[in-house]
């Protein structure tokens, strides 16, 4: 690979592994590499080791890269469950490492930790911080309650990093559960579908896999407001990739994947701190509009 | 009014997820099975920085359903809070949920879920002049008197208006509706 890793290119990461054969992921000529797409690294690397077929990575060659993927404690979060979250080591440039979500009771203290982050970065505490923070806080706990509702995941887990730019705050969210599909299903007033009408459910319908009224909507409102920010927004499960920015969007048929991928690009103007200067080894994003 | 207070800046400031909610609305239910009869529950965000629809439905949500469905007898809640940002992801939840609750913001109310134009013009009448009856909140509102009997009614059934009987029974029970909360309360 020789182009940038962020939300419109990182279906290049589940293509190369979901293909036959391969056996390790060449990134040394990648320039650039965003939240998703490195939480995305984690979760097929983690895949392929528990599948028995592990997968090697070359490293970046370039510097700032391999700096901010090391800020970001990519090499921890790898390595095995509980992995991540542990502090990163190196000169860092991240905004947010990336956090291992286990259970609902550690939604709270992983989010007080981003939200902690976000104020020194953006110390302004407008309403859109509080909104992202919200947002957060229903996407964390999302995991715990949603990714392994059936007990058939072995080994659950839940990753999210966030990183902000010179136009943009990048927030990923992923797990390898069961999927938006696989949720839905234990609705038994519901059809049975597949991961495009799973994501067209839960997404535009505002489905939830409980019946009680006051359930769901979530991520309808989360996509709904990042949208109404002029944002762009990945929803990622099973096969199929819901993409929308403020010039639109659409549902793609993709290479099918455990669980649930969320990124959020937020435009740096929401919180009002145009004027801030990012930190200097991730200013530039390729993907920024 | 007997009036208590319920803080929920109590379990913590950024809030939060359904289990935290589903304690906090053990609490709160206490807090209003401990209200006298006729009694009001504030529930009071001050101090909360972000409050996440799943504890908003979880803790308030479920309380406000129980107490609309006659779990309380007659007793009250409304919200106050620091802000109406603070209460967008509640209104969403009590909508879903077909509800509706008074929100104090700096000294003036407004309504945090759904409630139909209608029905927000009859209770700015009985908030306006405090205790009325049926027929003088149809003269005054301009509207048959069936018409307000069925306005005011829901407004009851929401928790939104207390109802109290007059003790006149013909030709049928009347009652004065109690606004539950005044400018200056």
């Amino acid at each position: 690979m020789a182009f940038g890793l962020g939300i419109e290119t990182a279906e290049e990461i589940v293509d190369a592994v979901a293909a036959r054969g391969v056996e390790r992921l060449d990134l040394r000529a990648v320039p650039f590499i965003d939240p998703y797409a490195l939480i995305l690294l984690v979760l097929a690397v983690r895949e392929r080791r528990a599948a028995g077929r592990p997968l090697a990575i070359l490293w970046p060659e370039a510097p700032a890269v391999r700096r901010w993927m090391t800020a970001m404690g990519f090499l921890e979060a790898v390595r095995d469950k509980g992995g991540a979250g542990r502090p990163a080591r190196g000169p860092s440039s991240a905004l947010q490492p990336i956090v291992e979500i286990g259970d609902e009771a550690g939604v709270g203290r992983i989010v007080e930790g981003f939200d902690r982050r976000l104020e020194e970065r953006y110390p302004l505490g407008p309403p859109a911080r509080r909104r992202l923070v919200g947002v957060m806080l229903e996407l964390c706990q999302n995991i715990p309650q949603h990714a392994n509702a059936t007990g058939e995941v072995a080994a659950p887990y839940g990753v999210a990093a966030m990183q902000d730019y010179a136009e943009s705050l990048v927030l990923a969210i992923a797990d390898n559960g069961i999927g938006l599909a696989g949720s839905l299903a234990l609705r038994e007033d519901r059809p049975a579908m597949d991961d495009e009408a799973a994501i067209r459910a839960a997404v535009i319908e505002g489905w939830s896999r409980f019946a009680d009224p006051g359930r769901g909507r979530e991520l309808q409102k989360i996509v709904g407001t990042v949208r109404a920010w002029e944002g762009t927004v990945v929803v990622r499960s099973g096969g199929a990739l819901l993409y929308q920015s403020d010039r639109g969007g659409d549902l793609y048929r993709v290479p099918r994947f455990p669980g649930v991928q969320i990124a959020l690009r937020i435009p740096r103007r929401v919180f009002g701190v145009d004027d801030l200067a990012p930190e200097p080894e991730t200013v530039f994003n390729p993907f920024d509009e | 009014m007997n009036n208590a207070v319920f803080s929920v800046a109590r379990y913590g400031v950024r809030l939060g997820t359904r289990s935290e909610g589903e304690r906090a609305r053990l609490d709160l239910i206490a807090a209003l099975a401990a209200l006298p009869p006729a009694g009001r529950l504030v529930v009071s965000l001050d101090g909360v920085e972000v409050l996440s629809g799943s504890f908003a439905d979880e803790a308030i949500g479920k309380a406000l359903q129980l107490l609309v469905a006659g779990a309380y007898g007659d007793r009250t809640m409304i919200l106050r809070a620091p802000s109406a940002d603070r209460t967008e992801d509640l209104s969403d939840k009590l909508e879903q949920r077909k509800l509706a609750m008074l929100c104090v913001i700096d000294g003036a109310w407004s309504i945090v879920g759904r409630l139909a134009a209608p029905l927000r013009e009859t209770l700015a009448r009985v908030i306006e002049r405090g205790t009325v009856t049926g027929k003088d909140l149809a003269e005054t509102l301009g509207i048959p008197a069936n018409t307000c009997h069925n306005r005011i009614r829901r407004l009851v059934d929401l928790r939104l208006v207390r109802a109290e009987e007059t003790g006149a029974t013909a030709p049928q029970t009347q009652y004065r509706f109690h606004a539950i909360w005044r400018p200056g309360d």
